[in-house]
């Protein structure tokens, strides 16, 4: 039977006196959760897995400090963690122990997940496309076992699943090779299993020669996420509220030009001057607004037609309702 | 410091070359020997010899007309790497949407570490500090020794850049030479596809549903963090 793989990013609790963000190195004695975006992978693998007929582990990766290889004095809440990913779908849930904490970084926990996917040899490895670890994991994944790489894909079919990624690459059951899959969209069912296997394996920690020292807040214009802008034509009521609602439901920031912000549509640190170079993963533009965007970009405009990956013309409140209809009506 | 090249890919930039000169300009600081190195076709070819010429780096071609995945590619770069004895790998990655895999691949290839997503980079000595972008958190990161860092850093801002002449500076480096065979590369060739932009509500609604935020998601469902 073969191995579907998902590797879970876990991120921890809020602390005392601060909110904890996804880049946060988990401490020893933090209560940790799944990242939303791991449970996704883990949905599309437990629709996989059921149609091909293969065993879906979950995968984490976290730090022993005590060197006991015991899963419980690793984890605090390890319970709650399994439940949750049981019910997520998991058949087997993987705990890697490494002598290092684990940051989302490859030299911080690519030793140990490799040690992983030695001991499974998957054919199909999963990482929630939003997922902290995931850029620096899922890539390097594909490259060390020969994998193709789909990005952004999701789960699509009954009987017949296949996974699917944005630009039309696929992978089906009767393919021949190893996949690595960063998941954008998945169908989060509540499986109510709880009969699950507990793998706890010690394996080698860090590579020193790329150490995290600190984090902080980025400034807007160096974000890697997703961005709603308002251009300085977009500032009617309707076309604000459109852009706001549409924001929540990509989790993006909405930014605009000095007009948005003097207009209150946004907030005056969200003003980009015009032609301020960004490259977020996915840009949506509405109306008119000069940015400087990176080719890496996905860029969406609503209300024009040049230079973009898909675009809606006519008027912006009617498109940016169409949008979110679609967004919250969509069933993966 | 350790010997270093950048890869500015195989096809010429999306949109605009700023983020090819950023790339070229953050090269600089590790040297003015840093070989910038591209592949593909030869109008591209001249392009990248041109920005790197600007920059003040010399510029090494692979001329090809082969379409790869990110492990076709990352093969090509580890053979001029090899050839170069380039043991720092700079990336430009924001230049195009497919080189981010590309860091990643090269750095398994050559047996290095890796650093995506760098947004500012000061080599001192034997050690780079680095500023690396998580969403909407700055990393700061240490790097002691060689690696392979994916770079988006934008240069000046440019209107039109002039029409770049066959540049006779660039060292052209075939296939063969660097010790690849074309037959055996091409099966890591992707289907041509088709670029076409999305022009419907469905149609947009898809590309957007695979950013849409989950439940219990890591991202806030926020707007301007206000």
């Amino acid at each position: 039977m073969a191995a579907v793989l998902v590797y879970v990013d876990l991120v921890a609790g809020n602390r005392p006196g601060r909110r904890t963000t996804n880049a946060d190195v988990i401490q020893p004695g933090d209560t940790v959760q799944p990242h939303g975006a791991s449970l996704a992978a883990l949905a599309a693998g437990r629709q996989v897995a059921r149609a091909w007929g293969a065993t879906l582990y979950a995968a984490i990766v976290v730090h022993d400090p005590t060197h006991d290889g015991k899963a419980t004095t690793a984890i605090r809440g390890i319970d709650a963690l399994e439940a949750t990913l049981a019910s997520a779908g998991a058949d087997k849930i993987v705990v890697a122990l490494s002598d290092a904490p684990a940051a989302p970084l490859w030299s911080s926990v690519g030793a140990t997940w490799s040690g992983v996917l030695d001991h499974l040899r998957p054919r199909l490895v999963l990482f929630g496309a939003d997922a902290p670890a995931t850029p620096e994991l899922g890539p390097r994944t594909g490259a060390r076992i020969g994998a193709r790489l789909l990005q952004r894909a999701r789960a699509i079919g009954i009987d017949d699943v296949e996974l699917r990624d944005r630009d039309g690459s696929y992978v089906r059951v009767g393919d021949s090779g190893a996949t690595v899959a960063l998941i954008g969209e998945a169908r989060v069912e509540d499986i109510c299993e709880d009969d699950v296997d507990l793998v706890v394996l010690a394996l080698p920690g860090a590579d020193d020669h790329v150490v995290l020292t600190g984090t902080q807040p980025a400034e807007l214009q160096l974000t890697s996420d997703v961005v709603v802008a308002l251009g300085d034509d977009a500032l009617g009521d309707n076309v604000v509220a459109g852009a706001r609602r549409l924001a929540d439901l990509l989790g993006a920031q909405l930014v605009g030009g000095p007009a948005a912000a003097a207009a209150g549509a946004i907030p005056h640190a969200a003003a980009f001057e015009p032609n301020t170079p960004i490259a977020p993963d996915l840009c949506v533009v509405v109306g008119a607004l000069a940015l400087d965007l990176a080719g890496a970009t996905t860029i969406v405009r609503i209300g024009a037609s040049k230079f973009a990956d898909g675009y809606l013309t006519g008027p912006l409140d009617a498109g940016l309702d169409e949008l979110v209809r679609y967004l919250e009506d969509a069933t993966p | 410091m350790s010997p270093a090249m950048i890869w500015v890919g195989s096809a010429a930039p999306l949109r605009t070359v700023r983020w090819l000169d950023g790339a070229l300009a953050t090269a600089a600081k590790f040297g003015a020997d840093t070989v910038a190195v591209a592949a593909g076709d030869p109008t591209w070819l001249d392009l990248a010899a041109d920005r790197a010429t600007r920059a003040g780096l010399p510029s090494a071609g692979v001329p090809t007309d082969l379409s790869l995945d990110y492990l076709g590619w990352a093969q090509v770069v580890a053979a001029v790497a090899r050839q170069l004895a380039a043991t720092t790998i700079l990336v430009d990655e924001a230049s195009r949407p497919e080189r981010t895999a590309e860091v990643a691949a090269i750095a398994e290839l050559v047996d290095k570490p890796q650093l995506t997503r760098v947004v500012s980079i000061a080599p001192d000595g034997v050690v780079v500090h680095a500023g690396r972008v998580l969403g909407r958190v700055l990393q700061t990161v240490r790097i002691h020794g060689p690696a392979v860092i994916g770079i988006r850093i934008p240069g000046k801002a440019i209107d039109e850049y002039p029409t770049p002449m066959p540049s006779a500076s660039m060292k052209r480096l075939e296939l063969a030479a660097i010790g690849l065979d074309p037959i055996v590369l091409a099966h890591r060739a992707l289907p041509p596809r088709a670029a076409t932009a999305r022009k419907t509500a469905d149609r947009v609604g898809e590309l957007l549903l695979v950013h849409r935020v989950h439940a219990h998601h890591g991202r806030p469902r926020t707007h301007g963090d206000r």
